[in-house]
């Protein structure tokens, strides 16, 4: 029988771990402190090691808490990370997303600094500050920034944050064998899609949703050992998938992945979700990486990356490129359902449409199609947030007539 | 090349695009020679590299199309504009270059929106009065295409 308003709005017949209350996806307000209490004390993914290979190439970067900044190898070929903003007149130093700059000179002014962070240059500086204020005083904010997991250039706009292997723990164990070669980023793109970023996350955390792909129904969940893939949770909120052998061939044009991953089983295929909107997805012959960047509760910008190794063969390279094209990629058939999905999702929970709660209560012993990896994901957002997911507000009950903004 | 010719090539380009407008991949498959390769490609400045999207021949686009109704997909149709710029006779046939908009319309309003633009690079097999699509690199300029979509441009 359908339900009435009342019952449409009763907490869900499951323990409070096991939903969500939908106003996380779209108030504003959660919105702006998941910036502060999630994503600056996180370790963020800027960018690949492989994007900027020499001295001086840079990459720019919007930090999912809105901070704009500038990844930089310099003239000593270590990694560091800055504000993309003058500290003169808070102008934007560099424009172009990738580049090769000796000098990162402000267009405004013409503020110069060097690869280091210090300024080097400030046009008429004696004239108009004489003893008052000199380049020492002008340097560039430096934020954390370590290469690690696969050369990847982490991020940390806090000061006093842990080391990375700490925020990290053992999630990355099961990836570590297959990450010891040098890799390289051959695809880039950017999905801009209106939704929540965590329905993103919550996508690349659960397996149940394998219904709505054709291609995982084929060649995943109707061979044998799918329903055996667990899923392991880390401290901070990380979670892990075990892995399978994955039919390609089964799949109308396909055939079994010849190039495949080195030390990596026949068809393997594992995922590391890393909190809080970070996906490592290595599948038979490619590593996908997604970062989320919010732009708001109910707006997101996907980065994906896909990956391959630095010594491939160039045959080697067309048939990674070819694999990661059939099922991601813009034109690719896993990726445009899978944003399909969240696109929906947020249609369907945008503010005032009276979407109530999100049900994560599937239990199969921690297996494929169990939901335990987002109920993770929501003990760890629970504690850094100080609001309990499925009563965002603590009301201790659902509110008869939902205030909405 | 003679006039004719060029209004055949210029029409081999246009019913291209309203075969997969229409998603009818068999005429569009019609339109095109038995070693005919399918590309997009476009130019990431984030990454500084060029990349592929998408890469087939008959055969893979054949699997393509085969395959596309078994997908959950986006069902707004597409519109796909093109202009033949230039015709160059070659000695493997001829070298077209179109430019290409590509129109969204959502089906709950008929709101119309520029999806992406970019351009036909085409080879042509001209054999008599008969002109096939040999090769189609879809040059993109536009990379940021939302939720994505199945059908190719």
């Amino acid at each position: 029988m359908a339900k009435s308003a009342a019952e449409w709005s009763a907490p869900p017949k499951f323990p409070q771990t096991h939903y969500v209350d939908s106003r996380v996806y779209t108030d504003e307000v959660i919105f702006e402190e998941e910036k502060e209490r999630l994503f600056k004390p996180s370790w963020i993914i800027a960018c690949h090691e492989s994007e900027m290979a020499a001295p001086y190439d840079y990459r720019l970067f919007n930090h999912p808490a809105g901070v704009p900044l500038i990844v930089i190898r310099g003239d000593d070929n270590k990694v560091r990370a800055f504000y993309n903003i003058c500290p003169h007149r808070g102008n934007t130093i560099l424009y172009d997303p990738a580049g090769n700059a000796k000098r990162l000179t402000c267009i405004f002014h013409q503020w110069s600094f060097d690869s280091r962070g210090n300024c080097v240059d400030i046009s008429r500086a004696e004239q108009g500050y004489q003893e008052r204020f000199c380049k020492e005083d002008a340097a560039m904010r430096e934020v954390k920034c370590e290469v690690a997991y696969g050369g990847f250039v982490w991020v940390n706009l806090t000061d006093d944050c842990a080391p990375l292997r700490q925020f990290i723990g053992g999630a990355m164990d099961i990836l570590e064998p297959y990450m010891q070669q040098p890799m390289e980023v051959f695809h880039y793109h950017k999905a801009r899609v209106r939704t929540n970023f965590k329905l993103w996350h919550d996508t690349n955390s659960e397996f149940y949703h394998d219904f709505l792909h054709y291609f995982n129904r084929i060649t995943g969940m109707m061979q044998p050992g799918y329903f055996d893939r667990k899923y392991t949770g880390f401290p901070h909120g990380h979670a892990t998938v075990g892995s399978m052998q994955i039919q390609y061939d089964k799949y109308d044009g396909s055939k079994e992945r010849a190039v495949g991953w080195p030390g990596l089983a026949r068809g393997g295929w594992y995922m590391v979700d890393v909190f809080p909107g970070m996906t490592y997805n290595l599948r038979t012959s490619v590593l996908r990486i997604d970062t989320a960047i919010p732009l708001g509760p109910n707006e997101v910008i996907i980065e994906f990356r896909g990956l391959g190794l630095k010594a491939d063969t160039e045959e080697e390279r067309r048939q990674r490129i070819f694999d990661h094209n059939m099922i991601w990629g813009p034109f690719g058939r896993n990726l445009h359902e899978d944003l399909l999905g969240v696109h929906g999702q947020g249609r369907a929970m945008r503010s005032g449409t009276d979407s109530r709660w999100v049900l994560q209560g599937r239990e199969e012993g921690s297996t494929i199609h169990d939901e335990i990896g987002m109920r993770h994901y929501y003990a760890e957002w629970s504690k850094l947030m100080g609001r309990p997911a499925y009563d965002p507000y603590q009301e201790g009950k659902p509110d008869p007539v939902r205030v909405v903004a | 090349m003679k006039t004719e010719q060029r209004q055949a090539i210029e029409e081999l380009v246009y019913r291209s695009c309203l075969a997969l407008d229409a998603k009818d991949y068999k005429a569009f498959l019609e339109l095109c020679d038995p070693e005919f390769r399918y590309t997009i490609s476009t130019y990431s400045p984030e990454i500084r590299r060029e990349m592929v999207w998408l890469d087939h021949d008959r055969k893979g686009m054949e699997a393509l199309f085969t395959n596309l109704p078994r997908h959950n997909s986006d069902h707004s149709p597409l519109s796909r504009h093109a202009t033949v710029y230039t015709v160059e006779e070659k000695a493997a046939g001829a070298e077209v270059v179109s430019a290409l908009q590509v129109f969204k319309t959502q089906l709950d309003g008929g709101a119309t929106e520029l999806f992406a633009v970019g351009r036909f690079h085409d080879t042509v097999k001209l054999d008599g009065a008969s002109v096939k699509l040999k090769k189609r690199l879809v040059r993109l300029e536009t990379r940021l295409l939302g939720y994505g979509y199945h059908i190719p441009f």
